[in-house]
Formats: structure tokens, sequence, C-alpha cells
């Protein structure tokens, strides 16, 4: 085991490598149109004094091979460089802004794995009941609503109308100063909708498919009764796609929601590396893409080891794997 | 996103002072020399203004006034939030977009300001100032005792080092052009001098500034807020000073700026000029105006902006402000003009563009008002020249080709060669993809059509736009331009003279460009200002580009605001507006 994840942690290194790369290409001129530096003033055109005095600040004038051994010998130290556009250092915003998302995204995880997990298994169960119809209609619905459509719905009727009407109500926006749960509590729903009617869905099929599976009725025929063969047997064995998908959609939450982000002004990442991308303003996106990369590599690894423990079938290490 | 900040924004308002007051009325006291010549001219601009101050009559007193008798039951207290979205910069030094500015002009004030409503010149952090008599040298008196935030008095070497600072090549400001009027600026700027020739502090309180050449509208230029001083020892104790300022203006930072989330500042109770009704200011910072009105609706928040498209309906509840810039309860939407412009910028070097025929066909064929109603609800004002109503020297119908009329078009077009349009090529009307600009342009083509001239949609990101801009790859393209200064000047020289970098249509004249010099070092205000008509005219008769329609505020208060005036250059009043009791 140990093996297999040191040698997936030497597969990160070319991987790394590579993502820096093309982030660096894309820098090159000519590769994206627009010049940064002539972005940063809006209409009106920049000097070539404070051109040049910007391309200088921000190593710009160096080859573009240059820019990268620099930046990577930078980035070692933890100096991910200077936002063009936001005249702050990509560490810092990274380092302020990624607690943010992290929280975010936990959040939306938990929602997603306690509410799509039970409702998955429920609907399983009871197959065809008035549960399972409610549930099998209600994620079709969720899964083709856009989530900032309901995450305004939410801050109108939450947020506005309880508040008229003498209900308890949350806060529209923000995280809260200091950052509480009444300001989680919408957008990590919100963030966690489509997801948590996916896992119910793939649960719910999972269970459905496992339940006909011959240990299953070898089980019921030893006598067990339904809930201990649903937690022993069905359960543990109708988990590893959930799992994966729960772990891809983990990844994608670490890399930020600009829509969610932006509906609820959730000081996120998403929305950060979005703006940068549009602004061509390379070092977030590189360190913002840098840091995700990363996340997600960390992500996919705890994924596959925990198929280990789901199926004692999967064994890594050794020459098997 | 605003539409707003993708502009450069450095549109200009005087930081906070004394003698700010809803009536339209000259100060009593007035410290400059150049006032009598001020007070004339400024009768004229007044014109317009003098309809707020009927508006305005019934409730408002003199700020004075106010403060002895509590006014119309204004009350101290309260904290006022406004929407923002991230600023790019908070210090003086860098703040280019409206806002910055707006913490800005809230914490520091510059040498002299602008009336919130005329723009008339008023003394701020200089009580009085006179030029040379070929405006060439300026000295600026400053006022004894008023205080930095920190406690230390404001000298004139506090604005000779923020100057220099804003000119630092290290800083790399992009604002540094307000200042390269001044004596050894473009010198220092490009690193071959340290400090900062042209600007001398005599004595405490005597700043001496001499310029490179005469300019007499250089008393306007440092009403700029971000040409405040600062207090070097500050800025050299804390590496996070541009996030932690310490200023001379009405209010002072509660805590450093807190990123993407808010900026808080509380008064500064050691202020010189009148004293702020609130207790603070809180600018909350959004991604997008849709959130900031749903926390408006839910009463969290005092200032924000109008949804697009919903002009109508939130006027309807909450009621529009008579003069467009000055909200109180039950009149809280505020749409006066500003002192901005969009317009269709043509590239002058390009056949058949070169024809000044052609260009005035496509002026003739904007249905400009249709624009605004589909777009604004009509709130825009259609251009009719490139100069807005409000700015010194104004004068309607300069351009008398800005007008839609469709059988002129044709026949200008005619005139040109093109009967009909045969013969013209398909033309690319370039414009950066994202707020409003879509359907302004499909408008524009659908107007072209209407003359003959067939057109594509050349829809770009912002970072092509700007691409295609600076390399003349295109013919017609959307263009905005906001005012630093509330000067013709500002404009005139700035997009049409030949050798501005602003200039993106490529406009060449040599008449043009013999008049606003002459005009632009003319001493007398009226003469300059008619000076400045006269150059205007003659862009009016070459039609560079096509004015399309004047910016104004789209913006409104809650119903516990009052007394709010949002200048036409995007500054609000925060010292004379009140809260009321909350009525919770």
């Amino acid at each position: 085991m140990l093996k297999y994840v040191a040698r997936r942690i030497l597969q990160m290194i070319p991987v790394f490598f590579g993502v820096t790369v093309i982030l660096f290409i894309l820098r090159a001129p000519g590769v994206l149109p627009g010049d940064p530096i002539e972005m940063l003033t809006g209409d009106r055109v920049i000097s070539e004094v404070t051109y040049n005095q910007l391309v200088q600040k921000h190593g710009l004038d160096q080859p573009l091979y240059v820019q990268y051994v620099t930046y990577m010998k930078n980035l070692f130290k933890g100096d991910l460089g200077l936002s063009y556009k936001k005249n702050r250092s990509v560490t810092e915003i990274f380092v302020e802004k990624y607690p943010y998302t992290l929280r975010l995204a936990l959040a939306a995880i938990l929602i997603e794995m306690i509410v799509g997990l039970s409702v998955g298994i429920i609907s399983a169960v009871k197959r065809y009941s008035f549960w399972d119809v409610a549930v099998t209609l209600s994620t079709s619905i969720l899964v083709s609503l856009p989530v900032f459509w309901l995450g305004m719905l939410m801050q109108v009727l939450f947020g506005i109308y309880f508040k008229r009407w003498g209900l308890p109500y949350l806060p529209i926006s923000g995280m809260g100063n200091p950052p509480d749960l009444a300001h989680l509590i919408m957008p990590a729903i919100t963030l966690a909708s489509v997801s948590t009617a996916y896992v119910a869905r793939i649960m719910r099929s999972q269970m459905i498919d496992v339940s006909q599976q011959d240990y299953i009725r070898t089980a019921e025929a030893k006598g067990l009764k339904g809930g201990a063969v649903v937690r022993k047997h069905a359960l543990k064995n109708a988990l590893i796609p959930v799992v994966t998908f729960i772990g891809i959609d983990l990844g994608a939450m670490l890399a930020g929601a600009i829509l969610t982000e932006t509906v609820f002004n959730w000081p996120g990442i998403g929305y950060e590396i979005y703006l940068a991308i549009t602004a061509r303003d390379w070092p977030i996106v590189t360190g913002g893409v840098v840091i995700v990369v990363i996340a997600y590599m960390i992500i996919n690894l705890l994924v596959d080891v925990s198929y280990a423990f789901l199926d004692p079938r999967i064994r890594y290490g050794g020459e098997a794997a | 996103m605003r539409g707003r900040t993708l502009l450069r924004h450095a549109a200009t308002e005087g930081g906070e002072s004394e003698s700010r007051c809803l009536v339209v009325s000259f100060p009593k006291e007035r410290g400059c020399e150049l006032s009598n010549r001020f007070r004339s001219i400024i009768a004229v601009v007044l014109a317009v203004a003098m309809l707020a101050t009927f508006a305005a009559l019934g409730g408002c007193t003199t700020s004075e006034e106010k403060a002895d008798e509590g006014g119309e039951g204004a009350v101290k207290g309260g904290t006022l939030s406004q929407f923002i979205v991230e600023p790019f910069a908070i210090t003086p030094t860098l703040a280019y977009e409206s806002e910055g500015i707006y913490i800005v002009s809230a914490m520091f004030d510059s040498l002299v300001e602008y009336d919130p409503i005329t723009s008339e010149l008023q003394p701020a952090a200089a009580e009085s100032w006179s030029p040379n008599e070929d405006a060439s040298v300026w000295t600026f008196n400053l006022r004894q005792g008023a205080k930095f935030h920190n406690g230390r008095e404001v000298k004139a070497e506090d604005f000779k080092y923020a100057w220099e600072r804003m000119l630092d090549p290290a800083m790399a400001s992009e604002i540094s052009y307000h200042l390269l009027a001044v004596k050894g600026a473009t010198e220092m700027l490009e690193g071959q001098a340290t400090e900062l020739e042209g600007v001398k502090a005599l004595d405490d309180y005597t700043l001496e500034v001499t310029l490179a050449e005469p300019y007499p509208d250089f008393e306007l230029v440092v009403g700029h807020p971000c040409l405040g001083p600062l207090p070097k020892e500050a800025v050299d104790a804390d590496p996070k000073f541009d996030e932690n300022l310490i200023g001379n203006g009405p209010f002072k930072m509660a805590e450093p700026w807190v990123h993407d989330q808010y900026v808080k500042l509380v008064r500064f109770d050691d202020y010189y000029g009148d004293e702020p009704y609130v207790d603070g200011l809180e600018f909350k910072i959004f991604k997008d105006a849709e959130t900031a009105f749903l926390e408006f609706e839910a009463g969290n928040l005092d200032f924000t902006e109008v949804p697009s498209g919903r002009l109508a309906d939130v006027t309807a509840k909450y009621g529009e402000a008579p003069d467009g810039y000055t909200s109180n309860p039950g009149e809280q939407v505020l749409v006066g003009p500003e002192l901005g412009i969009y317009y269709a910028n043509i590239n002058n070097t390009k056949a058949p563009f070169d024809n000044p025929k052609v260009r005035e066909a496509i002026n003739l064929a904007i249905n400009r008002q249709a624009i605004s109603d589909a777009l604004f609800d009509g709130s825009r004002k259609p251009a009719d020249s490139i100069s807005p109503e409000g700015i010194l020297g104004y004068e309607a119908g300069m351009w008398p080709q800005s007008r839609y009329d469709v059988e002129a078009a044709k026949a200008a077009l005619a005139d040109a060669g093109y009967p009909d349009g045969e013969g013209f090529p398909t033309i690319k009307l370039l414009f950066n993809t994202g707020s409003y600009h879509d359907q302004v342009w499909q408008l524009v083509q659908a107007d072209l059509k209407a003359i003959g001239i067939e057109s594509e949609l050349d829809s770009a990101e912002w970072a092509v736009y700007k691409d295609k801009l600076k390399k003349k790859e295109f013919d017609i393209a959307r263009y905005g331009w906001v005012y630093d200064y509330p000067i013709m000047e500002n404009a005139l020289y700035a997009l049409f003279y030949s050798e501005s970098a602003d200039n993106q249509s490529y406009y060449v004249s040599e008449e043009f460009d013999a008049q606003v010099l002459k005009a632009r070092s003319t001493l007398d205000l009226q003469e300059r200002l008619a000076g400045m008509r006269e150059a205007d005219k003659i862009l009016g008769k070459d039609m560079p580009v096509a004015p399309i329609m004047f910016y104004s505020h789209f913006d409104l208060t809650s119903d516990r605001v009052n007394d709010f005036v949002y200048s036409p250059m995007n500054i609000p009043d925060y010292v004379h507006c009140w809260i009321s009791e909350s009525t919770e």
C-alpha cells in the first residue's frame, strides 16, 4: 500500500510540471490575444512610460523560459508572484481565500453525502413506494435546475420574504463577520444541490443492482434481517461508484464554484480565477491552477486508496496493482 | 460585472470638506483670486442646477445652519453602507476606478474640491490659491491646524511627498498622468530624477507648483481626489499602508481593507471641515449588482445600483430624485447625467471613414433615443456632441449632425459617393462582450442598414477588443470616456489632439490642434471656454466619432438615507447626508 501511495505521489511530479509548462505556453505572445498590461486601464490608453514600468515590475520583459525558471524557483519558496490586476501577492490571495473555498466545499460535500446517500438508500430499499417516486421526481427537477436560479430563489424566499413575514430568516450573502453557520447554509445547499441529486440516483441504482446479486440472496436466505443485509452487504458494495463520484465532485469544488460564489458573494477562489482568466492575470491563473491541481491529485489518491477499504478484492502494492 | 468598472474610471471630485450644501450658492468665503471669473461663468452653468435648487428649496438649508439648528431633523449616527465591487486599489497613489475613488474621496482631501452639483471650485486642504501672470506657477496656501488621521498636522511637504510617490517608477501608478503638467514630472516618471522639481514647500503652509508650461486649468486638476497628501512616516512604517491608509479627510479607516468583503471607515473627529452626520461608512464588496440589490431589498444596504432593465419598477417602488443627484426617503432613485460619454469610435485612418461625409452619414443614422429607451428606460440622454451638459462652458448643439435623421443620413451617404449604400463595403462593429454593449450595437447595426450600410457585429472579449483598437483593426468600435476633471479640455484634448495617446479614432486636424492648444493656454476662463467651444465646433464639422449617449446615474439609496448627493462626477457627499432612526 505504502509503495502504491509513494508511486502515485511520484507520478504527480510530471503532471505538475506538465501543467505549469502548458500554463506558461498560454502566456507566450500570439497564443492568446490580449496584453495583460494594456488591459489594466480600461478604456483609457496606458502611457508608454507607465506601460514599460509595469512590464518591468512584473518581469514580463524577460524571455518566457527565464520567467518560467524564476517562477519555479519562487514557487518552491512559496511565492506565487504578484497579481497584475490586483497589485497583491498571489500567495497572500490564496492563503486568505482557500480556507473559504474549503469551508464551502466541505459543507457541500457533507450535505451531499448525508442527504444523497440516505435518500438514495431509502428510495432503493422502498422501491416504487411513494418516497421512491418523490425522490426520483425531485432529483430530476434538482438536476435540471440552474444553480444560480435555485440560489436566488432561496435568497428571495429565506432572506427577504421570511424576514418580511417575521419568520426566522437567513443572511443573503457573504460569510458573516466572523464567519458563521447561518451564512453557510444557503450557499452550501446550492452548491450541493445538483450533486446531491446525482449521488441519490447513483446510490439508488447501485443498491438495486447489488440487491439482485447472489450474495444478497444468500444473506437473506441465511435469515439476516433487512437492515443488516443493507448495512453489511449491500451498502459497502454499492458505495464504490458513489465514492468515485463524490471524490471527483469534491475535486471540482476545491477549484471553486463560480456561480455559487457569485450569487452568494462568497469570497472563494473560483470567481477569482475566472476573473483572472478574463483579465489575463497570469500569476493568479497559474497559482490557482497549481493549487487546484495539487488538491485534485490528492483527492484522487485518497479516493483510490479508499477503494481498498470498501472492496477487499482491490489490493494495491506489490506487482498485482 | 459593473459596466462602469470596465471604463477607466478616473472620474473625480474633490474630497469632502466645508461649505458643501445642497443649495446652489456661492461660498461666503472665497480664497481664490480666480473666483470672480468663476462666479460669472458659473452663473451660466448654474442655469441647469437651478432646477435642483427649486427642488431642494423646501428641505435644504446651508450646512452650517443645519449643524446649528439640527436642520430638517438631521440626526447623527448610523453607518451608511454602499455596494462596490472589489477595487483595484484604495490608495490615492494608485486608485483609478470609481470604486477606489469613492473610498479615497472619503478619506482624503485634495487642495481644492469641486462642488458636488455645479463642479465649481471650492477650497479644501488649501484655503486660497493663486497663479502667476501666465499660470505657469501656482501658489497654494494650506489651511493651518488640519490633521492627518494619526494626529499630525498636514504640511506642504506631505503633498510633495504624495505626488512624488505617484510618479515613482517603482509604484508604476496608472494615474501618474494627472501630474504630467508639473515641471519635472516626466523626468521623475522616467527615472531620471528622484525629486519632483516643480513642487516646492516654501514653508509648512505654502506649496508652490511650477508647471512645464502655462496651464490655466491646473487648479481644476488638483481637485482630483487622488492628489491629496500622504504622511511619509506612516507610509514608511507600514508595508501595508496602501490597505490601511492614513489620510486627512472626514473619514478614517476602522480596520484594514478586508479583500472581497468590505472596507470600513469611521468618522474622523479631528477633521477641520463640517463634521459628518454618519458614524461611519461601510463599503460592502459584491461580485455583481444583482446580489447587492437583494441585500438592498432585505434592508442591508443603503446605496446600490439599479439592476439593469428594472428602472421602471424600481422607480415606481422607491420614487425618483427630482434633480437626479439628491436622494431622500421616497425620492430614492438617482438618474442624473454624469460627466461621461458612450460613443461610436470611427477609424479615421481607414477608407471610407476618412471621408467626413461618410462619418456624417453614420452620425445621422443612429437613433440614439431608441437605444436609451430600449436599454435604460430612456434615462440616458442622447448625445448631441462630445461634451456633456454640466461641464464648464457647455453649450447645446455643438455638433449639429449628431442627431437622428434618416433622410439626411442617406443624402450625406449619397454625397460621399455611395447612394443607398451602393459600393459601400460591409463594415465591422467592434465592441467588448458583456454589459449591455451587445444590444446597443445590434440597434446601431439596424440603423446603419436603414441607410444602406451593411455591417457585421464583431463581439470580442475585453483582451481582444483592446488589442484590435491598438492595432487599428476596426471600422467602428464602442468607446467610452469618463471625465477626470469637469473641463471640456479633458475630452477634447485627450481624445482628439493628434498626438494624444487616447486619440483612438486617429483623427488628425491641424486646424483643431492649433485651436485646442491655443484655448488650453488662454488665461481668462471665459475666453478659454469660448476657445474650447471653437475647438468643439471644428470637431462638430469633422465628426471624427459618433456620440451616442451621455452616461447617467443608475443608482438608488435606501429609505433611511437623507440629503444624499451623488455628483455628476460619481462622488457621493458622505459628509452632509444623514440616516433616519431605524423604523424597524
